[in-house]
Order: structure tokens, then C-alpha cells, then sequence
């Protein structure tokens, strides 16, 4: 992989398993890698279950990976105790998905903004109170706002708030974890140029986590399809949006309701569900699913093998150049 | 012109405070239901959307209060029905699918056994042979070994087999005439998605069924709808065929509303 | 990569045009029909009718407590101060005991003692036990265990037995009767604040907290345990009324307190026998007195919670 833009963040094999009852295992992060770098987004698409919501908690430990590197700027990050880690906190910061559950109901917006501007970079007093109003200006919110509480802030300006929190640090890298999936249509698109807007000012590197693809079309530069804990395809956006190679990309794809008359699409079927993430066995995840299902994909976990300019599909039929589908009924 | 077989006529109402305040909420809300088609009702939150649609089967809060319109279904005004009368209009000839459906099902009881009950409610059978018609339901909703899911209980199903049983229940176990759907797909994953709006698509076309779909996605209006219904903060703003609001859409809102499903700037907001 | 100093906000941000975004929640194409969620009046909900009285008759009490220390008409120490068993009079409002004290003084100086050791018990438990309680639900594990293995020690006796137990092992005296009660309330409020905690650990604005610098000890103090106060503080008026009638059952039983101490429990017990025989006067006030301070507990009840929580103001 080239490297002209030096990578901020590098993840490398992350996985996180959790016991269940009966000693078994449910893996719910497989083996994940990828890198940040400054001024670019990837993003992470899945489905429930796909595990994206916890690579994003494993990235800042907020759930405690079981195993995997995590390099901050050259820095290890995995073993760091907590008080050092409190400082990478300062890079790295998170924007959540539920503008109501990620606000202290009990705090007032200027609380919720001077509070890491305390906590992380000791700022007195009133370099707080001039930096929280030129955060309320960048996110598009007035001072007025900073006297307010959560509950008496529309959805919009509530995660207004909650990203005007994450830069206030002027971090690296902020993680969004599905930042527009509880605003409304019309909100949602102001809050992405928002987004692209802070991009391009603050050369921030963003690990954008949804499942709306049409939210990452519109934000990403690079695309990693997640499937039951694994990467099934990743590239630059427009390669997979343009040619999915991976049938669960090509499923998911087709699957997208657009909002223009007379699109048809033709649509990609997966069979069956979703199979369980315990005790998963060493094969493809797609297996008794998929329409290009091939006996040795029972045999093991396919890797990401490269198909093209930085595109790499985990699937060895698409790989051996067999992409044709059996067409729909 | 195919006669509406429910038709919403200037509907007005407000909520009523502790303090005996009244809020307006809804303002002279009016559209009409095609027979045997499908409409859309789009909005965001806080339209009143989903408040109208309660209103028709008499569900609306209690807080809710009416100050004017009514409600006519196949000509009749159902906002002056004793409650009595709704009951027997509900599930009967107007039935609901609601967002969360394992939500909407009783945990203590098996899947099958709910709707074998309703089914015996409405119909009145034998317990086999009511479950068998529970079977039958669930396996016309394509969902996979149904005797042995119909013995399970709700917490066992997926959200997307969960909201199938549901439109089980109130599509093919109640045999209603007019179906509305509050937001059935909203937080489901949309592989699954796309399949539950194919069932719906399916049931509308082969049991003559009249489905209202309310929704805030226009991506499924479009692929699904044949009539849409626009509404923004308690007002009807357009009602005109799917094809008409896509192509041609009249009101700046619903313009507003296209573009940002579809994350182009519309004139309005560049101007 | 240089590391960033703390320099002045206008420096360090980009100083280049802002846009300002206008959020669609002020540009509506269509004018909102209703002001509901507008910022707008900050006045508070106006309170029911029970919590005003339950308010006022707490009120009525205190102040009488805190009066009683610089006047009462006799002394409620000094027996003899009249003649004993006298019935009502206008020269003793309420009569007099059996040691011809007064009773209308002893009521008075009574609620010191009973409203006074009550609340203070209810604060300690309050604070203990909530403390505990977020201990143990925010980090779990062996701490969690052994804080709720002692607490079930604890809750194995009932609350009156447990008291009368622990005055006899501890001694008498005011600030022992204190903390046995206290004791009697901490594993309720430890409970409570353990489970709001334990089911709000990983809500989203935990996990912000922490992504804003705080450590584990403020995520649990600063952020989780003030949006759990509301069971808490509705929980405190029960408390209050249980810790109420065991503080009078002690002095009832004469356990822990002086028995010529002015306290209600005691008052009773020393006019029982006056019950049967007719000096009715001698039981039935500071039985009243117990049952009004009960009752205004109870009253109270939601109110406190309500107070607190800033959604209230509307």
C-alpha cells in the first residue's frame, strides 16, 4: 500500500471476543486493520452485528480489546495505563450516535464544552468560556445556546453540541459513530457539510461508522465493508461503490433504497440470516448464504487479498476472477 | 376516479397540558386513501404523522384532543364511534403493523398462541384449527420452519422475523381492508428492510389489501408507493401520485425533503 | 510532529471566513404550529397540593425544634415543676407526667431529639450509602462482591431488632443512636444507587465523560451518580419515616437515650400506664407528634425528587 499521507493511526488485527454462558465464545471484532490519516475519512459500513460500534470502542479502549495493536502517531496505545490513556483522549476523540443519551441531561452546553478544555488542556477560565464561544460559532450554534440544557436543544443542535465537544480539544482524529442515524433527513445533510467543513479546517483525520451508505457515498474517501466482525472488502469509495466486488457489498448495495422515480435495481440476494457470531468456525461467514458459495469457502476464513489501486475483497471466488452471479429469478 | 376508502377531512387537534393549556398539533389534516393502493404519509418527526394515523383507530394519546375534522372510512365518521363500535373496527377492517415489533408482542406468550388468539377472536375456531391458521400466516410470510418458530416465544426472533409475524398478524391473520404501517422498517438493517418492504408490496397486490405506509424514508416511497401524502409539522403540504412528487414535486419543503434524501444541495438552501 | 501548546483559541482555530450554518430547526419552510421544546421560560411547575402541606407541616416542625432551644414555658428537664398527673389546664397546656413535668415543654424540646437524630440519620445514610452504591455498581467486580455480601449481612435482621442490638453493643448516648441508624438505612440506598449506576455505566454520556478526560472516579461522582439522585432522594421520605418510629420505638424501649431525655418514644412509655388509669393526656400528645412528623414523610414523598431534576423547570 502506498503511503503518501503518513497514517496517523494505524490498527493492526484487532479482535474483541466476549464469553457467553456455556464457555463459549462470541467474537464479535475478527481480525480488523486498517489506517487513519489526517484530512481523510474511512469509513466503516455494516450491518448489526458487523461489529463497526466496536471497533470504534476498541480503538479507544473503551472496550478493552482482546488482542491487536493500536499506534497513535508511532505510539503503542494498547498497553498504556489509565492515566496516560486519559491523555490520548486528547487526540482521539468520539462524536456518539445518540445526541440524547451522549449529553449529561443535568449539565448545560457550556459545561459539557469547557469541561474538556479543563480536564485535558488546563485552560483557565476565561480562555474556556472565548474558546466555547468560537466552538458555538464553527458548529454553526449562537452563545445563547451555551446557557441551555440538553433537553431544551432540538436533535440537530444537540449533536451540534456533541461535535463542537469532540474538536474542542482540537483532537487528530474523531470518531463518529454513526453521527446522523437519529437526526432527521433534512438535519442530516447540514450536519455532514459540517462535518466536512471542520475536515478541511482542522485536518482531521475522521473513522466515520455507518450503516447508511448513501451518508458514506456523500463523506468518505476510502470504504471497509464490515461483515460478522471481519472486513469483507475495503478501497477507495468510489471503487466500491462503482464495482463491489465482495457479494455481501454487492448485496448490501442493492439493498439501498434510493429516492428517484423509476430507479430499478437489481437486487443481490443473500439467503437465510444472519449466522451467529459464537464459536464461529474457520470459513468464509457468508457460508450458506452466498450465490458464488464454492466448497472451499467452508475450508477457511478467507484474507483480504488486494484486486486492484488499494480495492482488497476477502473473497477467494472473486479473486480467482469468477464473478458472475447466477441471476435472480 | 377509485373511490377512497378512508378519507381524512380537515382534522384539527392540540394537546391538552396538566394545566388545562392546548397546544394545536394537527391543522386541518386532509388525504384520502385510494382503494387497493398504496400511500405514502412522509414527514419527520413532529409532522403528526403517525398522531393522524392513531387517531383513525381511535389509539391516539390520551392527552390528545380533537377540535375539528373527521375521519370516514368507507363513508362512515370513525372519531364519533363509541368505543364499542371501534373495537369491532379494529383489526377487523382496519389493522396496524407498528416500528418495534417484538415490542408490540407479549414475551409470555409463544408467537403461534398470539396469533392463533386473534385469529380465534376474530373468526372464532377451534384452537387447532386456529393455529394451524397461525402456521399458515407465518408461513406465507416466508418465514423458514414455521411450526417449530410458531412455539417460540418473541424474545427468540430477529427484529426483521419479528416485524414479519407482525404483518402476519395483521395483514393475513386479521384480513382487514386497510393496513397502515408506522415506520415498520425504521431500525432494521437494509438488506432486511428491502425484504419486509417486498412483503408488503406483495400482500397489497394479491389480497386487494389497502396499505398506508408512514414513513420519513423516501428511498422506500419510492421503490414501493403509488400515492404520497407530505406532511410537515401538522399541515398537509402535497398529495400527488409517487411519480408526480419525484419528478415534479411542487411544494419547496418537499423539494427540500428530496434533496436531502438524496444529499444534493437543493436550490433553496443554496440560495 | 510538534505538539500543540496552549495558545489563544482565535490562533490556534483557523481564522479564515466562518460560515455559519443555519440549522433547519430556525429556517422552516412552514411556521411551527406550537412552542413546545422552544427555549424560552425558565418558571417552575407549580406543586401539588400534598407536597405544600407535607412542606409546611416539616416546616412547622423545625421551627418549633429550633425555638424549643431558646424558649419553652417550663423546663423539660426538671420534673416537679408541677404537680404530677395533672390533666390540661390553662396553667399546663398539655398536663402534666408522672414526675410532674411538663408536657407541652417536652413535646416541644422533643422534636429536637426525634426530628433532629432523624434527618441526621437520613443524611448519613444518604451519603454513605449512595457513595457505596456507585462504588460497587460503577467497578464491579471483587469491590462489588464484598460491599454486597456485608450489606446482606446487614439486611438479615430487621431494622428495629438490628438497632436495639447494636445500642446495647455500642452504648448509649446521641451520637451512637445516630449511627446505629444510619446503618439501618445504608444498604437501601447503597442498592438503589448501585443498580441506577450498574444500568447507566455504559450509556453514551459515560463513555463521552470519559473521552473528555474525566477518570473513573469523576465518570462515577461528577456524571453517573447526580443523574441518579431522583430514586435516591424519592426514597429518602420512607427512609425518614422508618428511621422516625425506630428512633421513637428506642425511646420507647429506653435504650440509648437518657431516660429523662425529652424524646417522644420516651414521653409514651413513661405516661403507659396513665393510658389504662385515664391520664390520657400523658401518651396521646408526643404519640401525635410521631404520627404528624410520619405522616409529612410520607407526603412528601415524590416531591423532593421532582425538585431536583432539571427538566422540571419547564
Amino acid at each position: 500500500m502506498t503511503t503518501v499521507d503518513y497514517p496517523i493511526l494505524q490498527a493492526r488485527d484487532l479482535r474483541k471476543i466476549f464469553p457467553v454462558s456455556g464457555g463459549r465464545k462470541l467474537v464479535a471484532v475478527d481480525g480488523v486493520s486498517f489506517d487513519l490519516v489526517p484530512g481523510k475519512t474511512l469509513a466503516l459500513v455494516g450491518e448489526s452485528g458487523s461489529g463497526k460500534s466496536t471497533v470504534a470502542r476498541c480503538l479507544v479502549r473503551l472496550v478493552e480489546p482482546t488482542s491487536g495493536k493500536v499506534w497513535l502517531d508511532g505510539m503503542s496505545i494498547i498497553e498504556l495505563d489509565p492515566v496516560a490513556l486519559s491523555k490520548t483522549y486528547r487526540r482521539v476523540q468520539m462524536v456518539f450516535q445518540d445526541p440524547n443519551a451522549s449529553l449529561n441531561p443535568r449539565m448545560t452546553v457550556r459545561e459539557v464544552v469547557h469541561e474538556p478544555l479543563w480536564l485535558h488542556l488546563r485552560m483557565p477560565k476565561d480562555q474556556r468560556e472565548a474558546r466555547a464561544r468560537r466552538l458555538m460559532e464553527l458548529v454553526g450554534l449562537t452563545y445563547a445556546h451555551l446557557d441551555r440544557y440538553p433537553h431544551e436543544l432540538s436533535g440537530g443542535q444537540r449533536q451540534r453540541v456533541g461535535i463542537a465537544r469532540a474538536i474542542a480539544v482540537e483532537p487528530d482524529i474523531v470518531i463518529l459513530d454513526e453521527p446522523t442515524a437519529s437526526l432527521d433527513v433534512s438535519v442530516r445533510g447540514q450536519i455532514l457539510e459540517l462535518l466536512l467543513d471542520l475536515q478541511k479546517k482542522l485536518n482531521l483525520a475522521y473513522l466515520f461508522i455507518s450503516h447508511d451508505l448513501q451518508v458514506v457515498q456523500h463523506v468518505a474517501h476510502r470504504v471497509a465493508v464490515m461483515y460478522l466482525g471481519g472486513i469483507v472488502e475495503v478501497g477507495p469509495t468510489a471503487a466500491v461503490f462503482g464495482h463491489p466486488e465482495h457479494p455481501y457489498t454487492r448485496a448490501l448495495l442493492s439493498a439501498a433504497p434510493v429516492a428517484k422515480w423509476g430507479a430499478k435495481r437489481q437486487r443481490l440476494r443473500l439467503a437465510g440470516e444472519i449466522s451467529s457470531p459464537i464459536d464461529p468456525p474457520d470459513a468464509c461467514r457468508l457460508v450458506g448464504r452466498c450465490p458464488l458459495e464454492q466448497p472451499s469457502c467452508a475450508k477457511a476464513r478467507p484474507p483480504l487479498t488486494e484486486i486492484g489501486d488499494e480495492h482488497s475483497v476477502a473473497c477467494p471466488v472473486v479473486t480467482a476472477g469468477d464473478r458472475a452471479v447466477p441471476s435472480a429469478a | 376516479m377509485s373511490e377512497a376508502i378512508l378519507e381524512v377531512r380537515n382534522y384539527s387537534g392540540a394537546f391538552r397540558s396538566a394545566t388545562g393549556d392546548l397546544t394545536p398539533i394537527l391543522e386541518d389534516v386532509s388525504y384520502r386513501l385510494k382503494t387497493g393502493a398504496m400511500t405514502a404519509v412522509v414527514g419527520e418527526t413532529g409532522s403528526g404523522k403517525s398522531l393522524t394515523a392513531l387517531s383513525v383507530l381511535g389509539l391516539q394519546p390520551a392527552t390528545f384532543v380533537r377540535t375539528s375534522g373527521e375521519i370516514l372510512f368507507k363513508g362512515r365518521n370513525l372519531v364519533t364511534l363509541e368505543e364499542r363500535e371501534i373495537r369491532a373496527v379494529r383489526g377487523a377492517q382496519i389493522s396496524m403493523v407498528f416500528q418495534d415489533a417484538r415490542a408490540a408482542m407479549n414475551p409470555v406468550f409463544t408467537v403461534g398462541s398470539q396469533l392463533a388468539d386473534v385469529y380465534r377472536l376474530h373468526h372464532g375456531s377451534s384452537k387447532r384449527e386456529a393455529m394451524a391458521k397461525a402456521i399458515d400466516a407465518l408461513r406465507r410470510v416466508y418465514i423458514p420452519e414455521p411450526e417449530r418458530r410458531a412455539r417460540q416465544y418473541p424474545h427468540e426472533f430477529s427484529g426483521g422475523m419479528a416485524q414479519r409475524a407482525m404483518i402476519a398478524l395483521a395483514a393475513l391473520i386479521c384480513q382487514p381492508q386497510l393496513l397502515i404501517l408506522d415506520e415498520p422498517t425504521t431500525g432494521l438493517d437494509v438488506t432486511i428492510q428491502a425484504e419486509i418492504m417486498e412483503l408488503i408490496v406483495d400482500l397489497t397486490k394479491n389480497s386487494g389489501l389497502t396499505t398506508c405506509l408512514i414513513t420519513h424514508d423516501l428511498g422506500v416511497v419510492a421503490e414501493t408507493c403509488d400515492e404520497v401524502v407530505v406532511m410537515n409539522s401538522g399541515r398537509v403540504l402535497e398529495t400527488a401520485s409517487a411519480e408526480a412528487i419525484f419528478t415534479a414535486p411542487q411544494n419547496p419543503y418537499t423539494r427540500k425533503l428530496l434533496a436531502a434524501s438524496q444529499l444534493v444541495q437543493s436550490e433553496a438552501e443554496a440560495a | 510532529m510538534a505538539s500543540r501548546d496552549q495558545t489563544e483559541a482565535a490562533d490556534v482555530f483557523p481564522t479564515e471566513a466562518v460560515q455559519i450554518f443555519e440549522s433547519s430547526e430556525q429556517a422552516q419552510p412552514v411556521a411551527p404550529l406550537s412552542t413546545a421544546g422552544k427555549p424560552a421560560r425558565r418558571k417552575r411547575a407549580p406543586l401539588s397540593w400534598s407536597m405544600r402541606i407535607g412542606l409546611g407541616i416539616l416546616g412547622f416542625y423545625l421551627t418549633v425544634a429550633i425555638l424549643s432551644l431558646f424558649w419553652t414555658p417550663y423546663d423539660p428537664f426538671s420534673p416537679g415543676v408541677g404537680s404530677a398527673y395533672s390533666p390540661p389546664s390553662s396553667e399546663f397546656l398539655l398536663g402534666t407526667d408522672r414526675i410532674g413535668a411538663d408536657i407541652f415543654s417536652r413535646l416541644l424540646a422533643g422534636a429536637r431529639y426525634d426530628l433532629g437524630i432523624c434527618l441526621i440519620s437520613v443524611f448519613i445514610s444518604l451519603t454513605v450509602g449512595s457513595t457505596l452504591g456507585v462504588i460497587a455498581g460503577y467497578w464491579g467486580g471483587a469491590i462489588d462482591i464484598v460491599i454486597m455480601r456485608v450489606v446482606e449481612a446487614f439486611q438479615a435482621f430487621p431494622g428495629l431488632l438490628f438497632a436495639m442490638l447494636m445500642v446495647q453493643a455500642v452504648g448509649p448516648g446521641i451520637p451512637n443512636v445516630i449511627m446505629v441508624l444510619s446503618f439501618v438505612g445504608i444498604p437501601d440506598y447503597l442498592r438503589l444507587a448501585r443498580a441506577d449506576v450498574r444500568s447507566k455505566r455504559d450509556w453514551q454520556y459515560a463513555e463521552a465523560a470519559r473521552m473528555v478526560g474525566n477518570r473513573s472516579w469523576r465518570v462515577a461522582f461528577r456524571h453517573l451518580l447526580p443523574n441518579s439522585l431522583g430514586p435516591l432522594l424519592a426514597f429518602t421520605s420512607i427512609n425518614a419515616a422508618f428511621v422516625a418510629l425506630i428512633t421513637a420505638s428506642l425511646g420507647f424501649l429506653g435504650l440509648g437515650l437518657d431516660p429523662n431525655t425529652p424524646e417522644w418514644g420516651n414521653m409514651i412509655a413513661r405516661g403507659q400506664e396513665g393510658v389504662m388509669t385515664g391520664e390520657w393526656w400523658m401518651s396521646f400528645f408526643p404519640g401525635l407528634a410521631i404520627l404528624g412528623m410520619t405522616g409529612t414523610f410520607y407526603l412528601l414523598g415524590d416531591a423532593v425528587s421532582d425538585l431536583t431534576d432539571p427538566r422540571r423547570r419547564q
